[in-house]
């Protein structure tokens, strides 16, 4: 999947509407699922609680999500199943790669932004939960290298309609490079 | 938006007693696709919508009770073919409800089946695998707490008299079964997931360094309930896949066929055990 022929991205930056803490909204669920609107979710989403081994100079730096561990003790499917998707979806492959957004012929003279992004995964947990140092390390040692509180929630809707997600997790008080934002944009 | 069952464990017992004056010696929980113990002898069938107020909404899952003996003059057994889950959207109380009737009427043994991802990479799809120990993924507090504490956890012991039962049975049967049907009987921890998305191969890998073996999304409510009753409770697993980097994963009709394919040796297993209980 191109990102370049997609029609159009609603890049409202509404990350705070997945928001499970205060209900995952009914309408973003609507949205996401609306397949008339949208092949690819574009996430993106604070991210904490850096591994060490995913730290460039010493410091947290976006990173491009690859696979998830659901630790938020739920799970947005929990009900009646929508028929858009299959009861007991396969979330295995939803996430894009750098690679998968951009073909080599449309190569920006840069280099793609995306892949110089370092690629991770994240632990969703739930939201307001900061884990402490202990469990930090925990997470670490399951696997995973930052954890932040909508990505997860969204992917699963996004998976269980088919759609792709393309998430990237920013670090509080970092900042996405603006050729990532235009790359996306694209 | 929650569910729960329109009876309770008592309501459900004055019907199972209507059913069946004498308590059976051992009742079984069929999970996805599991189909052992057909044709028992002097069978009465309760459809789940007279015994609980409602039916299973899972493919797979027929939705009765069945009393009946395996053997002429043999013991009497309850099949329950299906259960309720959490993904399903209902309650604790609800999920648990059926083996909560199986405490409360008596039943001194309870063997629960469940259909499961294999984590553990010696084994192969077919397996049949006791459960030895189990990780509690789904109890409700976590809903609260997040994943974290679970996965502190300890794995928990469930080994007792009835799952040793079931191995040295087990282990004798596949010396005395045709090649063809030569399996080992697999022994290990499974974990017991909320679903209803089958796992990632993110959380494939930690389940793996957790020491899981087998993961699904049942039986672990069961088994909890049953913790110091007089019901002596064990499950296994048929493996249904097992999760592999380079292999795709199928979906729940994949989950079926496997557990159609297993439930002969299953049966065989069952029958076995069942006629050793008194």
């Amino acid at each position: 999947m191109k990102l370049r022929y997609a029609k159009r991205i609603d890049f409202t930056g509404t990350c705070p509407e997945f928001d499970f803490f205060e209900k995952f909204s009914d309408a973003t669920i609507d949205l996401i699922r609306n397949k008339e609107k949208a092949e690819v979710v574009i996430v993106i989403d604070h991210a904490y609680g850096f591994s060490p081994s995913h730290l460039k100079d010493n410091q947290e730096e976006p990173h491009i999500v690859s696979d998830h561990l659901n630790l938020m003790g739920n799970n947005p499917l929990v009900g009646p199943n929508n028929p858009i998707g299959q009861r007991f979806p396969v979330v295995n492959n939803i996430y894009l790669s750098a690679a998968d957004t951009i073909d080599q012929e449309e190569t920006w003279t840069m280099g793609n932004p995306l892949s110089k992004l370092r690629s991770g995964i994240a632990a969703g947990v739930m939201p307001g939960l900061n884990p402490d140092q202990e469990d930090l390390e925990l997470l670490h040692r399951m696997g995973a290298h930052f954890y932040n509180w909508n990505t997860v929630p969204t992917m699963i809707v996004a998976a269980h309609a088919g759609l792709k997600v393309l998430a990237l997790a920013v670090p509080v008080g970092g900042v996405l490079p603006d050729q990532v934002l235009m790359a996306i944009n694209r | 938006m929650i569910k729960s069952a329109p009876r309770t464990a008592s309501e459900a017992v004055i019907a199972l007693k209507k059913l069946s004056t004498a308590v059976p010696v051992a009742a079984v929980v069929l999970g996805s696709g599991v189909s052992v113990l057909d044709k028992l002898i002097d069978s009465t069938v309760l459809p789940y919508q007279d015994l609980f107020g409602m039916a299973p909404g899972v493919a797979g899952h027929s939705g009765t009770l069945t009393v009946g003996r395996i053997v002429e003059g043999g013991p009497l057994v309850a099949v329950l073919r299906g259960r309720f889950h959490l993904y399903e959207g209902y309650d604790w109380p609800t999920v648990t409800l059926a083996a909560r009737a199986i405490v409360e009427w008596g039943v001194p043994n309870l063997l629960l089946t469940n259909a499961a991802g294999g984590l553990n990479l010696d084994y192969s799809v077919g397996d049949l695998m006791v459960l030895t120990g189990y990780r509690d993924h789904l109890s409700p507090e976590l809903k609260d707490s997040g994943l974290l504490p679970a996965i502190a956890k300890p794995i928990t012991d469930c080994r007792n008299q009835l799952s040793q039962k079931l191995i040295n049975v087990g282990e004798a049967l596949d010396i005395t079964t045709p090649a063809a049907e030569l399996r080992p009987l697999r022994q290990g921890v499974y974990a017991g997931l909320l679903g209803p998305s089958y796992e990632t191969m993110a959380e494939v890998d930690m389940l793996r360094k957790l020491k899981a073996d087998a993961v699904g999304m049942s039986t672990v409510p069961e088994m909890l309930c049953c913790d110091g009753t007089k019901t002596t409770a064990c499950a296994v697993s048929v493996i249904t896949n097992v999760w592999r980097p380079e292999e795709a994963m199928g979906g729940h009709e994949e989950v079926l066929e496997a557990s159609k394919n297993a439930s002969k040796r299953l049966d065989k297993l069952f029958r076995a055990v069942l006629a050793e209980l008194s």
